[in-house]
Protein backbone atom coordinates (compact mmCIF):
# COMPACT_ATOMS: atom_id res chain seq x y z
CA UNK A 1 0.00 0.00 0.00
CA UNK A 2 1.61 2.88 -1.04
CA UNK A 3 -0.92 6.32 -1.77
CA UNK A 4 1.13 9.59 -2.44
CA UNK A 5 0.74 13.07 -4.11
CA UNK A 6 3.81 14.35 -6.65
CA UNK A 7 4.15 18.06 -7.35
CA UNK A 8 4.97 18.47 -10.79
CA UNK A 9 4.14 20.49 -13.82
CA UNK A 10 2.23 20.21 -16.71
CA UNK A 11 4.35 19.53 -19.43
CA UNK A 12 1.87 19.92 -22.57
CA UNK A 13 2.38 23.97 -23.45
CA UNK A 14 4.31 26.83 -22.32
CA UNK A 15 2.45 28.45 -19.53
CA UNK A 16 3.55 25.78 -16.67
CA UNK A 17 0.75 24.81 -14.71
CA UNK A 18 1.36 23.36 -11.30
CA UNK A 19 -0.15 19.96 -10.71
CA UNK A 20 -0.37 17.18 -8.26
CA UNK A 21 0.05 13.32 -9.62
CA UNK A 22 -1.99 10.93 -7.44
CA UNK A 23 -0.29 8.01 -7.30
CA UNK A 24 -1.87 4.50 -6.02
CA UNK A 25 0.04 1.82 -5.17
CA UNK A 26 2.65 3.08 -7.83
CA UNK A 27 0.30 3.93 -10.73
CA UNK A 28 -0.49 7.10 -11.49
CA UNK A 29 -4.01 7.53 -11.34
CA UNK A 30 -4.91 10.96 -11.29
CA UNK A 31 -4.35 14.49 -11.69
CA UNK A 32 -5.43 17.41 -9.72
CA UNK A 33 -4.51 20.80 -10.34
CA UNK A 34 -1.93 22.49 -7.92
CA UNK A 35 -4.25 24.73 -5.66
CA UNK A 36 -1.57 27.38 -4.50
CA UNK A 37 0.75 27.16 -7.70
CA UNK A 38 1.47 30.98 -8.69
CA UNK A 39 0.57 29.80 -12.64
CA UNK A 40 -3.00 28.30 -12.83
CA UNK A 41 -4.28 28.48 -8.85
CA UNK A 42 -6.09 25.57 -8.96
CA UNK A 43 -7.07 26.10 -12.49
CA UNK A 44 -6.43 23.58 -15.29
CA UNK A 45 -7.36 22.87 -19.24
CA UNK A 46 -9.13 19.65 -20.46
CA UNK A 47 -5.06 18.02 -21.38
CA UNK A 48 -3.98 18.78 -18.11
CA UNK A 49 -6.59 17.07 -16.38
CA UNK A 50 -5.84 13.97 -18.13
CA UNK A 51 -2.08 13.99 -17.94
CA UNK A 52 -2.23 10.32 -16.35
CA UNK A 53 -3.72 8.99 -19.10
CA UNK A 54 -0.94 9.51 -22.09
CA UNK A 55 1.98 8.91 -19.28
CA UNK A 56 0.49 5.04 -18.91
CA UNK A 57 -1.12 5.17 -22.70
CA UNK A 58 -0.21 1.58 -24.20
CA UNK A 59 0.87 3.28 -27.35
CA UNK A 60 3.29 5.35 -25.73
CA UNK A 61 6.59 5.51 -27.19
CA UNK A 62 9.29 4.12 -24.37
CA UNK A 63 12.32 3.67 -26.61
CA UNK A 64 13.78 4.68 -30.03
CA UNK A 65 12.28 3.20 -33.45
CA UNK A 66 13.82 3.10 -36.80
CA UNK A 67 12.02 2.53 -39.35
CA UNK A 68 13.58 0.13 -41.63
CA UNK A 69 11.86 -1.24 -44.48
CA UNK A 70 8.78 0.00 -43.61
CA UNK A 71 8.39 -1.37 -40.49
CA UNK A 72 10.10 -0.02 -36.98
CA UNK A 73 12.27 -1.84 -34.99
CA UNK A 74 13.29 -1.05 -31.90
CA UNK A 75 17.15 0.15 -30.89
CA UNK A 76 18.71 2.15 -28.26
CA UNK A 77 19.87 5.67 -28.51
CA UNK A 78 23.29 5.32 -29.58
CA UNK A 79 21.97 3.14 -32.76
CA UNK A 80 19.62 5.59 -33.35
CA UNK A 81 21.14 8.79 -33.21
CA UNK A 82 23.95 7.06 -35.27
CA UNK A 83 21.78 6.50 -37.92
CA UNK A 84 19.86 10.09 -37.82
CA UNK A 85 23.18 11.92 -38.16
CA UNK A 86 24.63 9.95 -41.08
CA UNK A 87 20.75 10.62 -42.83
CA UNK A 88 21.25 13.93 -42.19
CA UNK A 89 24.59 14.31 -43.46
CA UNK A 90 23.41 12.55 -46.56
CA UNK A 91 20.40 14.86 -47.23
CA UNK A 92 22.31 18.15 -46.30
CA UNK A 93 25.50 16.85 -49.13
CA UNK A 94 22.86 15.98 -51.65
CA UNK A 95 20.03 18.63 -51.54
CA UNK A 96 21.76 21.25 -49.22
CA UNK A 97 21.34 22.22 -45.82
CA UNK A 98 17.84 24.66 -46.59
CA UNK A 99 16.16 21.20 -47.42
CA UNK A 100 16.18 20.87 -43.21
CA UNK A 101 14.07 22.82 -40.77
CA UNK A 102 13.86 22.32 -37.01
CA UNK A 103 10.85 22.36 -35.37
CA UNK A 104 11.13 23.67 -31.31
CA UNK A 105 8.45 23.02 -29.08
CA UNK A 106 6.89 25.16 -25.75
CA UNK A 107 6.66 21.58 -24.07
CA UNK A 108 10.93 21.84 -23.94
CA UNK A 109 12.93 24.24 -21.68
CA UNK A 110 14.49 27.43 -22.70
CA UNK A 111 17.82 26.13 -22.64
CA UNK A 112 16.50 23.32 -25.02
CA UNK A 113 15.02 25.68 -27.16
CA UNK A 114 18.11 27.52 -27.77
CA UNK A 115 20.10 24.42 -28.48
CA UNK A 116 17.69 22.94 -30.91
CA UNK A 117 18.06 26.41 -33.16
CA UNK A 118 21.85 26.46 -32.41
CA UNK A 119 21.84 22.62 -33.99
CA UNK A 120 20.20 24.15 -37.11
CA UNK A 121 22.42 27.28 -37.61
CA UNK A 122 25.79 25.78 -37.01
CA UNK A 123 25.54 22.11 -37.19
CA UNK A 124 23.31 21.44 -40.13
CA UNK A 125 23.66 25.22 -41.31
CA UNK A 126 20.16 26.60 -41.92
CA UNK A 127 17.90 29.28 -40.39
CA UNK A 128 14.86 27.02 -40.95
CA UNK A 129 13.73 27.24 -37.20
CA UNK A 130 10.21 27.75 -36.23
CA UNK A 131 8.13 27.02 -33.09
CA UNK A 132 4.84 24.79 -32.53
CA UNK A 133 2.78 27.40 -32.08
CA UNK A 134 2.85 28.59 -35.18
CA UNK A 135 2.13 25.60 -36.87
CA UNK B 1 -5.02 16.98 16.15
CA UNK B 2 -1.66 15.36 15.45
CA UNK B 3 -1.55 13.42 18.94
CA UNK B 4 -4.84 11.91 18.13
CA UNK B 5 -3.82 10.87 14.32
CA UNK B 6 -0.85 9.43 15.93
CA UNK B 7 -2.47 7.34 18.01
CA UNK B 8 -5.03 6.07 15.79
CA UNK B 9 -2.68 5.05 13.36
CA UNK B 10 -0.63 3.18 16.10
CA UNK B 11 -3.70 1.29 17.45
CA UNK B 12 -4.85 0.26 14.10
CA UNK B 13 -8.12 2.45 14.10
CA UNK B 14 -7.50 3.80 10.74
CA UNK B 15 -4.99 2.36 7.98
CA UNK B 16 -4.30 5.36 6.27
CA UNK B 17 -5.12 9.03 7.58
CA UNK B 18 -5.93 11.65 5.02
CA UNK B 19 -4.64 15.51 5.53
CA UNK B 20 -2.39 17.56 4.44
CA UNK B 21 1.03 18.21 4.31
CA UNK B 22 3.44 21.08 3.35
CA UNK B 23 5.96 20.40 0.48
CA UNK B 24 7.92 22.86 -1.55
CA UNK B 25 6.17 25.82 -0.03
CA UNK B 26 2.64 24.13 -1.04
CA UNK B 27 0.02 22.58 1.47
CA UNK B 28 -1.53 19.26 -0.29
CA UNK B 29 -2.99 16.44 0.14
CA UNK B 30 -0.84 13.60 2.00
CA UNK B 31 -1.94 10.12 3.21
CA UNK B 32 -0.33 9.12 6.43
CA UNK B 33 0.39 5.98 7.56
CA UNK B 34 1.79 4.04 10.54
CA UNK B 35 4.78 3.04 8.58
CA UNK B 36 5.79 6.90 7.71
CA UNK B 37 4.64 7.85 11.58
CA UNK B 38 6.91 10.24 11.52
CA UNK B 39 5.41 12.54 9.35
CA UNK B 40 2.29 13.32 11.22
CA UNK B 41 4.08 16.27 13.09
CA UNK B 42 3.69 18.02 9.96
CA UNK B 43 0.44 17.36 9.34
CA UNK B 44 -1.75 20.89 8.65
CA UNK B 45 -5.58 21.97 8.34
CA UNK B 46 -6.78 24.22 5.91
CA UNK B 47 -4.82 26.94 3.52
CA UNK B 48 -5.49 24.90 0.61
CA UNK B 49 -8.71 23.09 0.17
CA UNK B 50 -9.02 19.64 -2.16
CA UNK B 51 -11.93 17.26 -1.71
CA UNK B 52 -10.06 14.79 0.65
CA UNK B 53 -13.29 13.09 0.82
CA UNK B 54 -13.14 12.48 -3.10
CA UNK B 55 -9.80 11.05 -2.88
CA UNK B 56 -11.21 8.80 0.04
CA UNK B 57 -13.21 7.12 -2.59
CA UNK B 58 -10.80 6.24 -4.28
CA UNK B 59 -8.96 4.51 -2.22
CA UNK B 60 -12.09 2.59 -1.14
CA UNK B 61 -12.25 1.57 -4.48
CA UNK B 62 -9.50 -0.05 -4.41
CA UNK B 63 -9.24 -1.66 -0.98
CA UNK B 64 -12.92 -1.41 -0.10
CA UNK B 65 -12.00 -2.67 3.73
CA UNK B 66 -9.45 -0.21 4.75
CA UNK B 67 -10.36 2.16 7.20
CA UNK B 68 -9.75 5.71 6.54
CA UNK B 69 -9.31 8.72 8.51
CA UNK B 70 -10.22 11.74 7.25
CA UNK B 71 -9.34 15.74 8.04
CA UNK B 72 -12.54 17.96 7.58
CA UNK B 73 -11.20 21.45 7.20
CA UNK B 74 -14.62 22.94 6.75
CA UNK B 75 -18.49 22.15 7.65
CA UNK B 76 -19.10 21.09 3.57
CA UNK B 77 -16.08 18.27 3.91
CA UNK B 78 -18.74 17.03 6.40
CA UNK B 79 -21.66 17.36 4.54
CA UNK B 80 -19.60 16.07 1.32
CA UNK B 81 -18.51 12.89 3.16
CA UNK B 82 -22.96 12.52 4.00
CA UNK B 83 -23.76 12.78 0.70
CA UNK B 84 -20.91 9.95 -0.22
CA UNK B 85 -22.39 7.62 2.46
CA UNK B 86 -25.62 8.46 1.21
CA UNK B 87 -24.74 7.22 -2.78
CA UNK B 88 -23.31 4.15 -1.27
CA UNK B 89 -19.47 5.53 -1.89
CA UNK B 90 -17.83 5.38 1.27
CA UNK B 91 -19.09 3.13 3.76
CA UNK B 92 -19.36 5.00 6.84
CA UNK B 93 -18.78 2.28 9.14
CA UNK B 94 -14.71 2.21 7.48
CA UNK B 95 -14.20 6.21 8.00
CA UNK B 96 -13.15 8.34 10.96
CA UNK B 97 -13.09 11.64 10.79
CA UNK B 98 -10.92 14.78 12.13
CA UNK B 99 -13.00 18.00 12.70
CA UNK B 100 -10.61 20.84 12.41
CA UNK B 101 -13.20 23.49 10.99
CA UNK B 102 -12.25 27.02 11.05
CA UNK B 103 -11.39 27.98 7.38
CA UNK B 104 -13.82 30.83 6.00
CA UNK B 105 -15.66 29.66 3.46
CA UNK B 106 -14.23 31.85 0.06
CA UNK B 107 -17.93 32.74 -0.80
CA UNK B 108 -17.28 34.79 1.89
CA UNK B 109 -14.65 36.46 0.89
CA UNK B 110 -15.07 39.66 -1.34
CA UNK B 111 -14.39 39.59 -5.03
CA UNK B 112 -13.10 42.05 -7.47
CA UNK B 113 -15.34 42.64 -10.50
CA UNK B 114 -14.61 43.70 -14.18
CA UNK B 115 -16.98 46.19 -14.98
CA UNK B 116 -17.74 44.01 -18.51
CA UNK B 117 -18.86 41.20 -16.15
CA UNK B 118 -20.44 43.27 -14.41
CA UNK B 119 -22.34 44.75 -17.02
CA UNK B 120 -22.75 41.60 -18.93
CA UNK B 121 -22.52 39.02 -16.49
CA UNK B 122 -23.07 37.59 -12.81
CA UNK B 123 -20.65 37.04 -10.63
CA UNK B 124 -19.43 34.65 -7.98
CA UNK B 125 -20.38 36.63 -4.87
CA UNK B 126 -24.43 36.94 -5.93
CA UNK B 127 -27.31 35.14 -4.14
CA UNK B 128 -30.00 33.67 -6.07
CA UNK B 129 -31.75 36.75 -4.92
CA UNK B 130 -29.03 39.42 -6.46
CA UNK B 131 -29.66 37.51 -9.88
CA UNK B 132 -33.45 37.32 -9.67
CA UNK B 133 -33.66 40.95 -9.26
CA UNK B 134 -32.59 40.83 -13.05
CA UNK B 135 -35.41 40.33 -15.58
CA UNK B 136 -35.84 36.93 -16.96
CA UNK B 137 -34.40 38.53 -20.57
CA UNK B 138 -31.64 39.88 -18.87
CA UNK B 139 -31.11 37.13 -16.30
CA UNK B 140 -31.49 34.58 -19.33
CA UNK B 141 -28.22 37.07 -21.67
CA UNK B 142 -26.02 37.30 -18.04
CA UNK B 143 -26.14 33.54 -18.27
CA UNK B 144 -25.67 32.93 -20.96
CA UNK B 145 -22.67 35.54 -21.31
CA UNK B 146 -21.22 33.46 -18.55
CA UNK B 147 -22.07 30.11 -20.27
CA UNK B 148 -20.52 31.45 -23.39
CA UNK B 149 -17.03 31.50 -21.86
CA UNK B 150 -16.81 27.55 -20.92
CA UNK B 151 -14.06 26.06 -22.04
CA UNK B 152 -15.20 22.33 -21.13
CA UNK B 153 -12.42 21.21 -19.03
CA UNK B 154 -14.76 19.25 -17.22
CA UNK B 155 -12.94 20.83 -13.97
CA UNK B 156 -15.65 21.72 -12.08
CA UNK B 157 -17.14 18.10 -12.60
CA UNK B 158 -13.52 16.25 -12.01
CA UNK B 159 -13.22 18.43 -8.80
CA UNK B 160 -16.96 17.93 -7.55
CA UNK B 161 -16.57 15.44 -4.04
CA UNK B 162 -20.31 14.29 -5.36
CA UNK B 163 -19.44 14.03 -9.24
CA UNK B 164 -18.43 10.19 -8.86
CA UNK B 165 -20.71 8.66 -12.08
CA UNK B 166 -19.11 5.80 -14.16
CA UNK B 167 -20.49 7.38 -17.23
CA UNK B 168 -20.51 11.18 -17.15
CA UNK B 169 -23.57 12.42 -18.69
CA UNK B 170 -21.54 15.43 -19.99
CA UNK B 171 -19.69 13.08 -22.02
CA UNK B 172 -22.62 11.32 -23.79
CA UNK B 173 -22.87 12.99 -27.37
CA UNK B 174 -26.78 12.33 -27.68
CA UNK B 175 -27.21 14.38 -24.20
CA UNK B 176 -24.73 16.95 -24.70
CA UNK B 177 -23.69 18.14 -28.40
CA UNK B 178 -19.83 17.62 -29.26
CA UNK B 179 -17.03 19.03 -31.22
CA UNK B 180 -17.54 23.04 -30.71
CA UNK B 181 -16.00 25.27 -28.61
CA UNK B 182 -17.91 26.63 -25.87
CA UNK B 183 -19.84 23.12 -25.76
CA UNK B 184 -23.85 23.19 -26.47
CA UNK B 185 -24.55 26.14 -24.63
CA UNK B 186 -26.60 26.17 -21.77
CA UNK B 187 -27.49 22.71 -21.78
CA UNK B 188 -23.86 21.79 -20.89
CA UNK B 189 -24.31 23.67 -17.36
CA UNK B 190 -28.14 22.66 -17.19
CA UNK B 191 -27.38 19.05 -17.57
CA UNK B 192 -24.68 19.27 -14.68
CA UNK B 193 -27.08 21.37 -12.38
CA UNK B 194 -29.94 19.21 -12.74
CA UNK B 195 -27.18 16.98 -11.52
CA UNK B 196 -26.56 18.48 -8.55
CA UNK B 197 -30.22 18.48 -7.38
CA UNK B 198 -29.75 17.09 -4.15
CA UNK B 199 -26.23 15.87 -4.56
CA UNK B 200 -24.19 19.53 -4.22
CA UNK B 201 -23.12 20.55 -0.89
CA UNK B 202 -21.81 23.96 -1.73
CA UNK B 203 -18.35 23.80 -1.12
CA UNK B 204 -17.54 26.14 -4.06
CA UNK B 205 -14.48 23.74 -5.44
CA UNK B 206 -16.10 23.91 -8.83
CA UNK B 207 -15.81 27.32 -9.37
CA UNK B 208 -12.60 27.67 -8.08
CA UNK B 209 -11.20 25.11 -10.63
CA UNK B 210 -13.25 26.99 -13.29
CA UNK B 211 -10.55 28.88 -15.60
CA UNK B 212 -13.49 31.15 -17.08
CA UNK B 213 -14.90 32.58 -13.49
CA UNK B 214 -18.24 31.20 -14.30
CA UNK B 215 -20.57 31.58 -11.24
CA UNK B 216 -21.62 27.83 -11.26
CA UNK B 217 -22.02 27.64 -7.47
CA UNK B 218 -24.87 30.56 -7.42
CA UNK B 219 -26.44 27.66 -10.05
CA UNK B 220 -26.35 24.89 -7.78
CA UNK B 221 -27.71 26.75 -4.85
CA UNK B 222 -30.94 28.11 -6.85
CA UNK B 223 -30.93 24.23 -7.85
CA UNK B 224 -30.92 23.00 -4.09
CA UNK B 225 -33.17 25.93 -3.07
CA UNK B 226 -36.21 24.38 -5.23
CA UNK B 227 -35.12 21.16 -3.83
CA UNK B 228 -35.97 22.94 -0.38
CA UNK B 229 -39.12 24.15 -1.12
CA UNK B 230 -40.42 21.58 -3.20
CA UNK B 231 -38.96 18.14 -1.40
CA UNK B 232 -38.07 19.87 2.07
CA UNK B 233 -35.03 18.18 1.53
CA UNK B 234 -32.11 19.60 3.18
CA UNK B 235 -28.69 18.17 0.69
CA UNK B 236 -25.79 17.52 2.83
CA UNK B 237 -27.46 17.66 5.89
CA UNK B 238 -30.32 15.34 5.76
CA UNK B 239 -29.52 11.52 6.23
CA UNK B 240 -32.16 10.35 4.03
CA UNK B 241 -31.25 9.54 0.03
CA UNK B 242 -32.27 12.29 -1.51
CA UNK B 243 -35.58 12.40 -3.76
CA UNK B 244 -33.84 12.21 -6.77
CA UNK B 245 -32.49 8.33 -6.38
CA UNK B 246 -35.57 7.36 -7.99
CA UNK B 247 -33.47 5.29 -10.41
CA UNK B 248 -35.46 1.89 -9.43
CA UNK B 249 -34.40 -0.80 -6.83
CA UNK B 250 -32.44 -2.38 -9.45
CA UNK B 251 -30.41 0.49 -9.95
CA UNK B 252 -26.89 -0.05 -8.38
CA UNK B 253 -24.67 3.36 -8.20
CA UNK B 254 -21.24 1.48 -8.03
CA UNK B 255 -17.75 2.73 -6.91
CA UNK B 256 -15.69 3.86 -9.34
CA UNK B 257 -12.78 1.91 -10.49
CA UNK B 258 -9.68 4.03 -11.10
S1 LIG C 1 -20.17 23.51 -4.97
FE1 LIG C 1 -19.47 22.66 -6.91
S2 LIG C 1 -17.80 21.23 -6.36
FE2 LIG C 1 -18.97 21.65 -4.49
S3 LIG C 1 -20.47 20.01 -4.38
FE3 LIG C 1 -21.46 21.73 -5.43
S4 LIG C 1 -21.14 21.30 -7.60
FE4 LIG C 1 -19.70 20.03 -6.47
S1 LIG D 1 -23.47 13.82 -11.46
FE1 LIG D 1 -23.76 14.36 -13.61
S2 LIG D 1 -22.10 15.78 -14.03
FE2 LIG D 1 -21.56 14.70 -12.15
S3 LIG D 1 -20.31 12.92 -12.83
FE3 LIG D 1 -22.45 12.26 -12.67
S4 LIG D 1 -23.26 12.48 -14.75
FE4 LIG D 1 -21.38 13.75 -14.62
S1 LIG E 1 -14.90 24.30 -14.99
FE1 LIG E 1 -15.82 26.09 -16.06
S2 LIG E 1 -14.84 26.10 -18.10
FE2 LIG E 1 -14.49 24.06 -17.18
S3 LIG E 1 -16.18 22.79 -17.96
FE3 LIG E 1 -16.82 23.59 -15.96
S4 LIG E 1 -17.93 25.46 -16.46
FE4 LIG E 1 -16.77 24.95 -18.28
Amino acid sequence: MDYKFVPSVCPYCGTGCGVLFEVIDGKLAGTLPNKTHPVNEGKLCIKGWNMHEYVNSFMRLKQPLVKSFGRFLKTDWDEAIRITADRFKEIVEKHGPDSIGVLVSAKITNEENYLAQKFARAVIGTNNVDHCARL
Amino acid sequence: MQAQVEQWLKEGTVDLFIGYKKIDGHVMPHFFTKEKIDEVKDLVAGQAHYSLEKIATKVAAEHPDMKIGILLARNCNQQALNVLTIWNQLNSDNIKTIDAFGDACPSEQAEDIAPYKQQNGLSKSMVPEDAEAFDQEQRFSRWMYEFSKCMKCYGCRNICPVCFCKECSLEHKDLVGTGNLPPEIPVFHLVRAVHMAGRCIDCGLCEEACPSDIPLRLLYRKVNEIVKDVYDYETGTSPDQSPFSVLGEKVVLETTKL
